[in-house]
């Protein structure tokens, strides 16, 4: 039997990194369907918003890697255990994201010479206002993200961080043991830890 | 003695008959003196029933105030003694409260999914408004007014057709309020043009939700902004 699920997105590990780590940790066959950049624009129309990841299951199509990544979490039980305990996981993923939107222009900017200036104003601003904030957070949650346990937001984290590096070529967590030791406890869960091992390698 | 305890006696019965004269409202909204992200909070509760502070504060406080909010953003909410923030994360849960939520957790991410959606489109307008570099500003016009809103204006509208008129589940949702909450925003960066024109669907829509009593009512009483 094909599996219930069927994830498309790039050959990246990117904004569909969580929903496949949600995945993983919580046992949930998939397909991990992934295509590569020159594909993209034929694909595109197809999507009815033009976006990826979708998921696909029993003939429904949806977009949104923050909704479907919700939605995975609730089936691994990593979601809150009422409404106000979902909404301080809510808005604590929609905060790690808003600083991934802050450093993604990077990736976008063809010239080198703004590419580079959008680096600075990165470490300069975004990352040096985020980072010290979600650090305490993580301090004073028993080293989560939220609820003072182990939540999607902390998937989520471990999963999204690298991009900052990989855009600024910085090593931004240096100072931050929490925000990194937090990543490196995700990194270990057995099933994410065996996920990492076996996924296709990809740059981003 | 007894006249104190016949005094709280009295002030009890006083409660019962009109309960919001002795006590707050269990949640408090903190935003600028305009509708924009807090406005889909604002519908949800009262579309609800829920009592909450509706707090706008003067905009020349707010350099005093951005250090102590969470990330330095608005709307934050208060309650219990809890501050949470994130505008969308604040109305899917006042969304949960009000029950204009889905049945199971796939019809809850076809709600998000499109709410996720209509925030993208008022990000990429926002890109455009917010430019401060007049050169760059101009640059970004056309290819949001020719490209992008159509992309997303006429999806949109088509989602509305396909589902009985709403858009999701076929029925009332929270992104149908949170969609008609934040519109006059969306105009008004647009330059205060009524950029639901040309979709018929989504028109139709707009009024369905302003037309609901507790919306109708709220419309009514909340303070005249510009967006």
């Amino acid at each position: 039997m094909a599996p219930a699920y069927k994830f498309i997105y790039f050959n990246a590990r990117g904004l569909g990194e969580t929903c496949r780590f949600l995945f993983n940790y919580g046992g949930i066959e998939f397909e991990d369907i992934r295509f590569e950049d020159e594909e993209w624009p034929q694909l595109k129309p197809k999507m009815q918003f033009g976006i990826v990841p979708v998921l696909e299951h029993e003939g429904k199509q949806i977009c949104q890697s923050i909704a479907i990544a919700k939605y995975l979490a609730k089936k691994v039980k990593l979601a809150g255990n009422d409404d106000w305990e979902d909404l301080e996981i809510d808005a604590i993923v929609n905060t790690v994201y808003d600083l991934y939107l802050k450093v993604l222009p990077i990736y976008y900017e063809q010239d080198s010479s703004k590419k580079e200036s959008l680096k600075e104003k990165a470490l300069k601003e975004a990352l040096p206002y985020y980072l010290p904030r979600l650090e305490a957070i993580v301090q004073k949650n028993n080293g989560y993200l939220a609820l003072g346990r182990l939540t999607w937001a902390d998937l989520h984290w471990a999963s999204l961080s690298p991009i900052f590096d990989i855009l600024t070529g910085k090593d931004n967590l240096a100072g931050f043991p929490n925000l990194k030791g937090l990543r490196e406890k995700v990194n270990e869960l057995p099933a994410i830890k065996k996920w990492i091992e076996i996924r296709p390698k990809t740059e981003m | 003695m007894m006249e104190g305890a016949c005094i709280k006696r009295t002030r009890k019965s006083i409660n019962i008959f009109n309960t919001t004269e002795e006590m707050a409202p269990a949640y408090k909204l903190t935003y600028f003196p305009v509708e924009a992200l807090a406005e889909p909070i604002r519908f949800l509760f009262s579309y609800g029933g829920i009592e909450f502070e509706d707090f706008r504060f003067d905009r020349e406080n707010w350099p005093q105030m951005k250090p102590n909010m969470p990330f330095g953003q608005v709307p934050v909410l208060e309650h219990n003694g809890k501050v949470a923030h994130q505008s969308i994360a604040m109305a899917r849960y006042a969304a949960k409260k009000a029950k204009l939520v889905g049945n199971d957790e796939w019809e809850d991410l076809e709600i998000d999914a499109i709410v996720d959606t209509v925030n993208d489109l008022r990000q990429k307008i926002a890109l455009y408004h917010y430019e401060a570099d007049a050169a760059v500003k101009e640059s970004r016009k056309e290819p949001l007014f020719k490209e992008t809103l159509p992309y997303y204006l006429q999806r949109l509208d088509a989602v509305v057709k396909a589902n009985n008129g709403h858009l999701a589940l076929g029925k009332l949702t929270w992104a149908d309020l949170y969609f008609v909450a934040i519109l006059k925003y969306l105009n008004s960066m647009c330059g205060g043009n009524d950029i639901l024109a040309d979709y018929p669907n989504l028109t139709a829509l707009k009024n369905t939700v302003l037309e609901l009593p507790a919306i109708k009512t709220w419309v009514e009483k909340r303070p005249n902004t510009d967006m």
